[in-house]
């Protein structure tokens, strides 16, 4: 028995036509009512009749022994039917009518229960009758719950996640000769403890490749291979780093990265305005990561860069991580009760993204009950879910309102005459040439005047972007009724939200003002600065330092090491992974802030350290020491994501363009040779490309690259386009670049190209005698064939 | 002149496929997953199997995208008759658009079978089949927008952010074929809302239907990259051959790690689902008689290829109607589904004549339904709008009760009334039948565990075998 009444009631997706309004009589409770005017007669009346019917229809969701107390009601004991549940009291002794309990079984509101079907008309007397007479029920059994006990915010702040970071003291290992970084020594402390030894150095040619996809995301050409194995300073290593962490392919490899976050689209919902410059927010974290923004500017900006006085309209576009959250379809012709559950959930979709991405805290869990395991209120929910009711997506100019008002007037004349100049086309053709004439004498007037708007408007062409405005949104009917439909309003003032009772939209519970999260501050002061999506973002980057900033090193940390220190990027929470190496995430946590949260001094601190240095290389006793390398003994081999595989493709065969920024383009386009991350992304609509290589769902907070195997990957990459192409290409490269040398001369370089490493004998015999298996027109088709196979290769899709 | 370049490479392809523990479960769940997605999934803990034994094997969804209205087809309503134009009260319920007075279905029901199962004129051949039909009269769902009704069909919600149930279907029973998609959807075109409705969202991308537009019937332009236009087989086995072996060696050099094999392996079942997809999805190697059984159209190709791949194992195949929302019939009502029932009476007749002749029926569920249904107002005159009170679908085969009707709405056929059964319990249902209990296939994902039927869904045990 599955009671759909109640728990659509209670849940996340509930909907309620017309919400139940309890008379202020409820307040007299079952429990005053029985201790009064209880007799034996009526105590017998219940055990005998109602008790048994409670017990067939009801005690499954509504008593001690449910797994859930549905809808916070209980029926089995007379204090759980004085509080009542979610709607309020379960009964008004005396008063039937007036009793939810009667209406509910009745079925005559919306709750309709029992669920399995309508109460017998006796039985349903008997209810009535007992009601009447004061609802009468033994005093609750010993065995009671206590009311829930609500949040220990003591202990909850106890978690170790919430705690201060500090830098701290670095721990004694006893190769002290190993360790070249601060994070060295935690590192191998650990590794000591655990009896394991660090994996040898990798060479040269290993780790310029490892380091050029790991911050470029590209394959490094073998002069610049060349170029590094041959510098002999001693810190040539530490020049390389420098030089790519200046390299502006750094911001386009790392800004993929924070999109899988903030769940970047090129293309929004049809129904909103389509002026596609969503990809301006993606520039826009491209440009912030190559400028080493610092990380709490960069969080504050996307949040709230409308609201510092130290931005201007030039900057709108970093709300694109808020502007292009998913958008519901919310039909105005439905029912404002239907319409709120909607909003709602694009609340919670926000609540979720934003708490998840900068604090690793799964806020949403809280929208409907207390967080299970975290302590995070429902109050918490709602006091962030009202920063969110309190904007709009608007689209706005990168210019002051001021100036780009007569834009906006030219732009309202330009688009008249465009109407005109179609209703003059669609005229029927008459007979008359003069009219034709006439009519193509008044298009090109119209034509002239666009023109002339066009070139005399100063920044016509200045690009809308998606952005916001300080308007909170009320859900209202359109009319007097339901049927009427539904209105949006729009007012300027911010709003708090009500907590919502079982996250259902349509039961408001006391108003809640924004404010941040309990476990994470002292003393909770409501937001009063607009809709107060500054004040959070302070708080994340001020009280909540600590937390942000191990939520950010641990991403990153993940991204260079293949594993994080915690292995559950976005949840720090209790459900989460506990940190394998807790003082070194404070340390580096605690330095990222006082290194001004440059995340380039983060990747510098990483990339140099002797542990990241390591082969990939492993030993049996190792590998069974230690399987999922939680102790970092080793580097590991790592499979390229979509985006630098792609990109090393197109590099290899010298056909990358390396232009930065501007529109996206489909990426199964024949044309496209631009970077993957200027590649088109659809929610609705993923190109099959991406979609079998593991890309992310866009219409949601990614925490990490989930790595599948397919066969279909496998298709694709015999039978695709992609390599088919490129390979065609490559042996373009080859003939121009060295049309005479040998078969061999030619692997030879093509092995460095694509490995950055010379064949052995073996693979250059087994190179000739495939390349050479075919003659005359073949050859060049047997080459073609080669090359397309080292495309495909392991090798190619691996970095060490 | 051509020469294999390496006569032993094939024989160490073998051999190292072998050595490399072979068996095809490395593309299984758990080896496909990283492991912070593990941890991530946390003790989500289904790994693939069914939690008791299964009645159904595989499914088979034909979906009336655009909502087909009940009345004209399962659900008869002669009380229409004498309330016609009318809005007596009952009649006057929400949907998607006014609706005026209660306009009658023109086509006539009569009963068949041993069971007397009532269905419509407009579905004469698939009448035959009323002792195996199991019709749901009742079924109601939450929204009546396609948007969200479709997602709530596929997806067991309206928020365009959860796997769809195929998604779920394989990531609690894997697939059976490991040559073969787990999970394909046919559409001769494009249904709304597309790639959200059998998307993988939270749980691994191997779990996302396999979109395939069957509007012309040729494999290689269903299946995108499933044959090579370049090379011809001896090149192609030349260059798989030349492949293994430089990962071999590649391979033995990195301690045999898990990643590297999988893909080696995943490029070996590549090339061989070359062919084995391909003669999958040939309809020219079916006889002509069953070619004819079937008949022609867009949706009797998409009946004789969900038949193909369930016999190979696919577990869930999905064939939507047509492009877009073709029974979405908001005028020239009866005119158009007259020519819709033309086009799918056929075609279901012969896949479960078909499905059962091969032995296959009782293994295959077969689940026909839209997103909703329609209503028994009218609007525009002669078209009926959305209505998800009260709609039909019905099931077959896979350990369901055939000849039998369960749920009935109210007098006009508007709102679900007795034994209602809303979308969450077809979801709770279906995955019963599949050996999967609904509250116990979790995935741990942002912080809580996720269901297919968030926290409802009821198995309705009375419609099984």
């Amino acid at each position: 028995m599955i009671p759909r009444g109640v728990l659509r009631l209670a849940l996340c997706v509930a909907v309620v036509m017309s919400p139940t309004v309890m008379t202020p009589t409820a307040v007299v409770t079952a429990a005053e009512t029985a201790a009064a005017t209880v007799s034996a007669d009526q105590l017998d009346f219940f055990e005998r009749k109602i008790r048994p019917l409670l017990v067939q229809h009801c005690y499954e969701c509504h008593s001690e022994q449910s797994d859930t107390m549905h809808a916070g009601l209980r029926l089995d004991a007379a204090d759980g039917l004085a509080a009542g549940g979610d709607s309020g009291p379960a009964v008004v002794p005396g008063h039937p009518a007036d009793s939810l309990l009667i209406q509910t079984v009745r079925y005559d509101g919306d709750i309709q229960m029992p669920p399995e079907g309508k109460l017998s008309e006796r039985e349903i007397e008997h209810l009535v009758r007992w009601v009447r007479d004061g609802a009468a029920m033994p005093s609750t059994p010993a065995t009671a719950r206590p009311a829930a006990a609500g949040i220990d915010w003591q202990q909850g702040r106890q978690h170790w996640a919430f705690q201060p970071a500090h830098v701290q003291d670095l721990p004694t290992v006893t190769r002290s000769d190993w360790p070249r970084t601060r994070t060295d020594h935690f590192l191998l402390a650990a590794m000591e403890r655990q009896g394991l030894e660090p994996a040898p150095p990798a060479d040269r040619v290993t780790l310029i490749r490892r380091l050029y996809f790991d911050l470029l995301g590209l394959p490094p050409t073998p002069e610049q291979i060349d170029a590094f194995v041959q510098d002999r300073r001693v810190d040539a290593y530490q020049r390389l780093v420098d030089r790519l962490l200046a390299s502006p392919r750094y911001g386009e490899k790392w800004g993929r990265w924070w999109l899988d976050m903030a769940r970047y689209t090129d293309r929004t919902a049809s129904w909103l305005p389509q002026t596609s410059h969503a990809y301006l927010y993606r520039d826009w974290v491209v440009a912030a990561l190559n400028d080493d923004v610092p990380y709490d500017r960069f969080v504050h900006r996307q949040l709230a860069t409308d609201l510092m006085p130290e931005t201007g309209p030039e900057d709108l576009a970093a709300l694109g991580f808020l502007s292009l959250s998913p958008a519901y379809w919310k039909e105005p012709k439905l029912p404002c009760e239907i319409i709120k559950t909607i909003v709602a959930d694009e609340w919670e979709e926000r609540v979720d993204a934003v708490s998840r991405t900068f604090l690793g805290l799964t806020v949403a869990c809280a929208r409907c009950h207390d967080h299970k395991f975290d302590p995070i209120s429902s109050e918490d929910y709602y006091a962030l879910a009202g920063v969110f009711a309190s904007v709009r997506h608007a689209e706005r100019p990168l210019i002051d309102e001021a100036a780009y008002e007569p834009v906006r007037k030219a732009k309202q004349r330009v688009a008249a005459l465009e109407k005109e100049i179609q209703a003059l086309r669609k005229q029927k053709p008459s007979a008359e040439s003069e009219d034709a004439e006439k009519r193509q004498a008044e298009i090109k007037s119209r034509q002239a005047e666009i023109e002339r708007i066009r070139q005399t408007t100063p920044n016509y062409d200045v690009p809308l972007v998606n952005a916001l405005v300080e308007e909170s949104t009320y859900v209202v009917r359109a009319g007097k009724t339901p049927e009427e439909g539904t209105a949006f309003e729009h007012r300027p003032e911010p709003r708090d939200l009500p907590a919502f009772i079982r996250g259902n939209p349509n039961r408001p519970g006391p108003i809640v003002p924004r404010r941040f999260l309990t476990v994470l501050t002292d003393q909770p002061q409501p937001f009063t600065e607009g809709s107060g999506r500054l004040e959070l973002a302070r708080a994340m980057t001020g009280e909540a330092r600590s937390v942000t900033a191990r939520v950010i090193v641990n991403r990153i940390f993940l991204a260079h090491f293949g594993r994080g220190i915690v292995a559950t990027p976005s949840n720090f929470g209790r459900q989460g992974d506990t940190p394998s190496h807790p003082r070194l995430l404070d340390d580096l946590a605690a330095r990222l802030i006082a290194e001004g949260w440059s995340l380039k001094w983060l990747h510098r601190e990483l990339v140099l350290s002797a542990a990241w240095r390591q082969a990939a290389s492993t030993s049996p006793k190792k590998l069974a020491a230690d399987p999922p390398n939680r102790w970092l003994s080793r580097m590991e081999t790592r499979r390229l994501d979509v985006e630098p595989w792609r990109d090393a493709v197109l590099s290899v065969s010298g056909a990358l363009d390396h232009r930065v920024g501007g529109p996206s383009q489909p990426v199964d386009d024949a044309n496209n040779r631009r970077r993957t991350l200027y590649a088109t992304v659809h929610r609705r609509d993923m190109a099959a490309t991406l979609m079998v290589h593991d890309f992310p769902d866009p219409t949601q907070h990614s925490p990490a690259r989930s790595v599948t195997t397919t066969a279909l990957q496998g298709l694709y990459a015999l039978n695709g386009p992609l390599l088919l192409g490129h390979a065609d290409r490559l042996l373009e490269r080859l003939e121009r670049e060295a049309g005479d040398a040998s078969a061999a001369q030619r692997i030879e370089r093509v092995y460095r190209l694509l490995y950055g490493r010379g064949p052995t004998m073996g693979e250059r015999e087994l190179g000739v005698a495939y390349v050479s298996a075919g003659d005359g027109e073949e050859a060049a088709e047997r080459w073609q064939s080669y090359l397309h196979v080292l495309l495909a290769a392991n090798e190619f899709m691996f970095v060490d | 002149m051509r020469t294999p370049t390496n006569s032993t490479a094939s024989v160490n392809r073998r051999a190292l496929l072998q050595q490399l523990g072979g068996g095809l479960g490395m593309l299984g769940a758990a080896a496909a997953m990283s492991s912070a997605e593990r941890l991530e999934a946390g003790q989500a803990g289904t790994s693939a199997g069914p939690h008791f034994p299964p009645k159904a094997k595989r499914v088979i969804h034909l979906f009336m995208n655009g909502g087909p209205y009940q009345g004209d087809l399962f659900d008869p309503k002669p009380a229409l008759e004498k309330y016609a134009g009318t809005r007596p009260p009952g009649a006057d319920l929400l949907t998607e658009r006014p609706t005026a007075g209660l306009l009658p279905s023109p086509f006539r029901f009569r009963r068949h079978g041993d069971s007397g199962l009532e269905v419509s004129e407009l579905l004469p051949r698939l009448a035959q089949h009323a002792d195996d039909l199991c019709v749901l009269n009742a079924l109601h769902a939450d929204n009546p927008n396609h948007g969200p009704a479709l997602l709530q069909m596929n997806n067991g919600t309206i928020i365009p952010t959860r796997p769809s149930m195929g998604a779920w279907f394989l990531y609690g029973l894997g697939s059976e074929n490991q040559n073969l998609p787990g999970y394909l959807v046919l559409c001769p075109g494009r249904p709304v809302r597309f790639s959200i409705l059998w998307n993988s969202a939270f749980l691994p991308s191997k779990y996302q239907g396999t979109y395939i537009n069957h509007s012309t019937i040729d494999p290689e332009k269903m299946l995108p990259h499933l044959r090579n236009g370049r090379w011809d087989s001896q090149t192609q086995r030349d260059q798989l051959d030349l492949l293994q072996q430089l990962n071999a060696t590649h391979l033995s050099q990195r301690g045999n790690d898990s990643t590297l094999a999988a893909r080696v392996e995943a490029m070996e079942t590549a090339f061989r689902m070359q062919s084995e997809a391909h003669e999958a999805f040939d309809l020219q190697r079916e006889t002509k008689a069953t070619r004819q059984a079937y008949g022609e159209g867009h949706f009797a190709n998409g009946c004789l290829l969900a038949r193909r791949m369930v016999e190979r194992g696919v577990r869930f195949v999905q064939v939507y109607y047509g492009n877009g929302q073709p029974w979405d019939t908001h005028s020239n009502h009866d005119k158009t589904t007259r020519k819709l029932c033309q086009d799918i009476d056929q075609p279901i007749a012969a896949l479960l004549a078909d499905l059962k002749q091969r032995g296959l029926l009782d293994e295959t569920l077969v689940i026909w339904g839209g997103e909703f249904g329609r209503t028994p107002t009218s609007e525009n005159g002669n078209g009926r709008d959305h209505n998800h009170h009260g709609f039909t679908m019905w099931m077959a085969g896979g350990g369901v009760r055939g000849g039998m009707t369960y749920g009935e709405t109210d007098e006009f056929g508007f709102k679900a009334v007795a034994d209602k059964m809303h979308v969450h319990d077809l979801h709770a249902t279906v995955l019963h039948l599949l050996g999967l209990d609904h509250q116990r296939l979790t995935y741990r994902h942002a912080g809580r565990d996720f269901r297919l039927t968030d926290v409802f869904g009821r198995v309705v045990d009375e419609i099984l075998a």
